[in-house]
């Protein structure tokens, strides 16, 4: 494995690696996530059944003081109803109260105005702590009308207990202390009336050393806070009686706070959250306390709270980090591993591509794809071997058989005359004749020679079908046609003769179709026979080119004993002769169209006056335009004799 | 080229489609010879649709009518295309071959 592998980003690996790290990164980043959502839900949850709890517990020992506080002016307000107090003695009785209490800083009983019309508007008795005396006197007066005070009103009207808002008493305590007001009856000759109000005022200092003994986290705190959302006790002891929630919230622009704060009055209790003015985000549960007016809050700091979370988390992301570079490491190596043959495979393919059939492969040891990829490539190079070797032989046989079918053309061709003038000392003929073979071998045939010293022999022949049978049975006609030629002189009766040779125990059905003529070089009298051949065409040296009047004979080969009708004219001088096989009438182009008799009677007519070398290159010329490319698919035979000294008839006269 | 060959009245008719040339001729050798082989001794050779023939297709012609004649069956020809009477004319083959100019006629005949 080497470092361009490893980055290389076509490479198997690196696809694999970043398919598979991606599915396992969403998946990390997908379990985390839930993972953390839930664990915050659980840490909140818990967070808030710890706050319940703490409040509780705080809300208790508050409860446990403030409670035994309550009794006193109950107790007082219930005994003076009863008329069990001398109005004179009341000072003993709150001096009483404010010696077995230490709380309690002071105590008073304040008469509605004029319920003892001898003590006149105002009648409160009220004993104090001053240092560490007791001190009793009377209050009420022009200047201090007791009975207009809120402490007095709010009982008084509402028939209820009342305790106070908390205040600082600087003349008295220097405390933070909270007055509280039950309301009593008395029995004068009216009936029952009330009486007025009997307090005690309770000095807060227990409260602060109660609340501020919480400690939550490492900065969480409670604190107290007065029916007004004041606070009553804090760790920040500038926030007390100077801040209430709602000026908090308007410090720190948080709404949420007010929401809190008026949550808080209608005395519900809640676990929310909030931000201080630096966004950082705090929990608080808040719930009334039954005694006092008061209400408790505990505070969670948000970070601390989910500090542990935090803490796991990045524990778990520098694990998961840690895999995943495992992992990466892991998959390369295994990867390249199981690729590495894969490499060894492609080399030998080139190898074997270079024609190398046993370049060696690697050796696969596992029981994979790839050991069946190795296998299949152990097979196709056996197959391709053997494949090739046959191919080598096969070629080697069929270049034999071309050789040899080379060599048959040659001793084809040279069965045909083929030298051109054929006759220089005889100026009456001029001839030209070609024969373009669409094989190797052909089944056309032409032939012309002398059979004495006037008689001019010619013919032109196509057997049916081509390559090496028709070749075969060309050569067979044309050696007879020669030894035939020797015998006998007539046309028709070199054609019965050969007619005969050839159809015997022709089992396969060969046959050839045969044009045969014999030209009388000093009078210019042709006689012809034909055997199911085209007919040849005539070129006057005057007047219009015209097919050679015939009747049909078969061709040869077929019938035994067949009389060949003879016909013959008189060639002028000047008139030409034009024989042709029918590869030249049904030469094919690519759209399957015959050239047709009637181009070769317009080439004619358009090249009548030429010699016949001229007259037959452009027939083939006329040929190849119309092919144009196309393969040739038939032999193309052409035979043309020009007579340069004749008599004047050219009318056929039949001799039977 | 295919072949469709149909049983009828006692005889074989065999109907050339397309082109019968020298690529061909040695396939259709082999059918129309199987057929003769087999002993279908009446044969009729349909060429509605025969659209050319080489030298090569006549000959399997002339192969079938001399392996008939010898075991006295009969050929025939019919419905010749003008192209193909033609060629047929040319060379001499209307005097080798019987040639109807309808099916129905080379039935009944």
């Amino acid at each position: 494995m080497n470092f361009k592998n490893i980055i290389n980003t076509e490479s198997l690996s690196f696809r694999i690696l970043t398919r598979v790290l991606l599915i396992t990164v969403s998946l990390f980043v997908l379990t985390l996530s839930i993972y953390y959502i839930y664990t915050r839900n659980l840490i909140r949850e818990a967070a808030r059944e710890n706050a319940i709890q703490l409040a509780g517990n705080i809300a208790g020992k508050i409860a446990q003081q403030l409670q035994p506080m309550e009794k006193l002016p109950q107790m007082v307000s219930a005994t003076i109803e009863m008329g069990l107090f001398d109005k004179d003695s009341l000072i003993v009785v709150l001096e009483t109260i404010l010696k077995r209490n230490p709380n309690i800083y002071g105590a008073s009983i304040a008469f509605a105005p004029n319920i003892f019309p001898e003590k006149g508007l105002y009648f409160m008795p009220y004993a104090y702590r001053n240092n560490n005396e007791i001190i009793s006197t009377f209050l009420g007066s022009a200047d201090y009308e007791y009975f207009l005070m809120d402490w007095f009103q709010i009982p008084f009207m509402t028939k209820k207990p009342y305790w106070s808002e908390p205040y600082f008493d600087e003349g008295g305590g220097n405390a933070l202390m909270t007055t509280y007001s039950v309301p009593f009856y008395y029995h004068t000759e009216q009936g029952r009336v009330q009486g007025g109000i009997a307090t005690i005022d309770v000095d807060l200092q227990w409260l602060t050393d109660i609340v501020s003994e919480v400690t939550i986290f490492e900065t969480g705190y409670a604190f107290v806070l007065s029916r007004n959302g004041m606070a009553i006790t804090h760790p920040d002891r500038s926030m007390i009686m100077n801040e209430s929630i709602f000026s908090n919230s308007e410090n720190w622009e948080e709404p949420l706070l007010r929401e809190i704060g008026r949550d808080l009055q209608q005395g519900n209790s809640s676990f929310s959250e909030y931000n201080l003015k630096n966004k950082v985000k705090r929990w608080i549960y808040y719930t009334p306390l039954d005694a006092g007016g008061l209400s408790l809050a505990v505070v969670y700091p948000d970070d601390e709270m989910f500090a542990s979370l935090h803490k796991m988390n990045l524990i778990l992301l520098a694990l998961i980090i840690f895999g995943l570079i495992l992992l990466n490491f892991t998959v390369v190596k295994i990867v390249n591993r199981l690729a590495r043959p894969l490499v060894d495979i492609a080399k030998t393919a080139h190898k074997i591509a270079e024609g190398n059939f046993n370049a060696p492969l690697p050796e696969v040891k596992s029981r994979d794809e790839i050991r069946l990829l190795r296998n299949a490539f152990v097979n196709m190079q056996q197959e391709l071997g053997a494949y090739v070797a046959n191919l080598t032989a096969t070629t080697a046989a069929k270049e034999k058989i071309e050789s040899e079918l080379r060599i048959a053309r040659d001793i084809q061709l040279s069965m045909i005359p083929h030298s051109f003038p054929p006759f220089p000392e005889l100026p009456q003929i001029d001839l030209f004749a070609e024969l373009k073979s669409a094989k190797e071998v052909g089944g056309d045939l032409y032939d012309f020679f002398l059979i004495d010293k006037h008689q001019f022999c010619f013919a032109i022949g196509d057997v049916s079908g081509k390559g090496v049978p028709a070749s075969l049975f060309m050569a067979v006609t044309r050696t007879l046609l020669r030894s035939i030629a020797d015998k006998v002189k007539s046309p028709s009766g070199i054609m019965k003769l050969l007619n005969n040779s050839l159809a015997m125990n022709n089992e396969s059905c060969m046959f050839v179709t045969f044009f045969l003529g014999v030209l009388d070089i000093s009078t210019g009298e042709l006689s012809y026979v034909n055997a199911g051949h085209n007919p040849p065409v005539i070129i006057p040296g005057d007047g219009a080119v015209k097919f050679l009047p015939l009747a049909n004979g078969i061709p040869l080969g077929l019938q035994e004993n067949y009389e060949y009708p003879q016909f013959s004219l008189s060639f002028k001088d000047g008139d030409k002769f034009f024989a042709y096989t029918d590869g030249v009438s049904e030469a094919e182009n690519s759209q399957h169209q015959l050239f047709g008799e009637q181009a070769i009677l317009d080439v004619l007519m358009q090249h009548k006056s030429d010699h016949p070398i001229a007259l037959i290159k452009a027939m083939d010329a006329a040929i190849s335009q119309h092919v144009s490319g196309f393969d040739q698919s038939d032999d193309i035979t052409m035979l043309s004799i020009a007579f340069n000294h004749g008599s004047a008839n050219g009318t056929p006269r039949n001799k039977p | 080229m295919t072949l469709n060959i149909i049983h009828s009245g006692g005889f074989t008719i065999v109907q050339v489609d397309g082109h019968l040339n020298t690529l061909n001729a040695a396939d259709f050798e082999t059918q129309v010879m199987g057929l003769v082989e087999r002993g279908d001794m009446k044969l009729i050779i349909d060429c509605s649709k025969l659209s050319y023939i080489s030298s090569s297709g006549l000959r399997v012609f002339l192969l079938a009518q001399k392996k008939l004649r010898a075991n006295k069956g009969l050929l025939k020809l019919c419905c010749l295309q003008p192209s193909i009477h033609e060629i047929f004319d040319m060379s001499g083959f209307t005097q080798i071959f019987l040639i109807e100019t309808t099916l129905e006629a080379s039935l009944t005949s």
